[in-house]
């Protein structure tokens, strides 16, 4: 009972921040700004999520599953960024669509 | 509760695939296009994933989502430095509406003005109408799952998707093979192997991620390949892992990725066809016909040609990436 009232909790503060990143993502102006609202979502929103998810798994091995899935994202998502950063440092902005 | 949940989010999956779709087919911009075509794809491995095929959904996600988008986007890199090469070779010539400026214009397109809807509707009326007829009238078959599990005990694998792929309907996973290889052919028919357009990016962190993702992507891979025996995975889902590995460092060393020897190479390439053909072959002679096993002999067999159709699988996924020949591959 106290786990899954936790998982939800730690679940929908998870989807707060991505909602947060998103509308970041669609509403800041310039892409330094566009990335730091995304890779907090990436970050703290999946990391709450996984931690929600962790209080149902089935045992260690689940939970360390999801603590590296969680581990794999942020590497990703931090690599991602700095190439997009630093492409947009070297060449410009991208081309607008409007 | 927890039932009408589950069949908002089929409706919104439902409705967010047939608007992606759309949207992808309708876009004249194909960046646009391409981006819309992963989204489609990974909308659709959660749909894959609803029906309970988590397999189909894995090798939807890596194969469908990422490596096809990949290549899709090395692609228009490539056509737009054809047509900026091509443009600066004859700078005084007018513009040609239907060479390199079109291809340039169509790289990145801005949407046309809105049109009228009444023939696209009339359309999906009228296919959907039939598609629901033809839903209407079927039979109540209980499909080949009894089938299936009652014959389980000769498969000599645990799960019953490795089961039907490579033993029961192993004709069709070895067709799949082929057509993998022949792709493969096909492509390098077509020329040799020419850098691609990136770029390597400068500084630390590309190759810092790549020396931590790409140790995890093999033990993934093996891991997949080895759990299909008795869960979700298999071959094609651990190839498809294995060979986004090799392309994510194709993709961020371009210029000091050393070519592959062509003899191994070629085997390699050649390897999960070639097993299963031989063993397939065997199985004519010695009792169970083409394509298949001794029951007691199922096992060993179905992982040797597992494990040769991941090593071709990943491989020809990288050179079909690469596009072309081996550098230095002439004859």
């Amino acid at each position: 009972m106290i786990a899954n009232t936790l998982t939800v909790i730690l679940i929908l503060a998870g989807l707060v921040f991505f909602a947060a990143g998103t509308a970041g993502l669609l509403r800041f102006p310039d892409v330094y700004s566009r990335l730091h609202a995304l890779t907090k979502a990436d970050n703290v929103g999946l990391g709450l999520v996984i931690l929600g998810l962790m209080l149902q798994a089935g045992g260690p091995a689940d939970i360390l599953k999801l603590f590296l899935i969680w581990v794999l994202v942020l590497a990703a998502g931090t690599t991602a960024a700095h190439m997009v950063a630093q492409r947009t440092w070297t060449h410009g902005e991208f081309e607008s669509d409007r | 509760m927890s039932g009408l949940l589950l069949v908002v989010f089929d409706l919104v999956l439902l409705v967010g695939l047939l608007g992606v779709a759309w949207r992808c087919l309708a876009s004249t911009d194909l960046f646009r296009a391409v981006v819309l075509f992963i989204t489609f794809g990974l909308l659709l491995a959660l749909a894959w994933v609803r029906l309970e095929a988590p397999d189909i959904a894995l090798a939807e996600a890596a194969i469908g989502a990422g490596i096809t988008g990949a290549l899709l986007l090395v692609t228009l890199e490539r056509l737009r430095s054809i047509a900026v090469e091509r443009r600066r070779g004859r700078p005084d010539e007018p513009p040609d509406p239907a060479g390199a400026d079109a291809l340039l214009h169509a790289l990145h397109d801005p949407p046309p003005p809105r049109r009228t809807f009444v023939p696209a509707l009339t359309f999906a009326l009228v296919v959907g109408g039939l598609m629901v007829t033809a839903l209407w009238h079927q039979p109540d078959a209980v499909g080949l799952e009894p089938v299936v599990d009652e014959h389980m005990g000769v498969s000599g694998v645990d799960h019953p998707i490795t089961a039907v792929l490579l033993n029961f309907r192993a004709y069709d996973t070895f067709l799949e093979l082929a057509i993998v290889l022949i792709a493969l052919l096909g492509a390098w028919s077509l020329g040799r192997y020419d850098r691609l357009p990136a770029r390597p990016a400068p500084g630390p962190i590309l190759p810092g991620t790549l020396r931590l993702l790409v140790p995890v992507a093999i033990v993934t891979g093996v891991y997949i390949l080895w759990a299909g025996s008795h869960a979700p995975g298999g071959a094609f889902q651990a190839g498809a892992i294995l060979g986004a590995a090799g392309i994510l460092l194709v993709l961020a060393r371009p210029r000091d990725l050393p070519m592959a020897p062509s003899t191994p190479l070629r085997l390699g390439l050649a390897a999960g066809v070639g097993l299963f053909l031989a063993i397939g072959v065997i199985g004519l002679f010695i009792g169970p016909g083409l394509l298949g096993y001794p029951p007691e002999w199922a096992y060993p067999l179905i992982i040797v040609i597992e494990v040769a159709a991941t090593l071709s699988i990943a491989l020809t996924l990288v050179a079909l990436f690469i596009a072309g020949r081996p550098a230095g591959d002439d004859h």
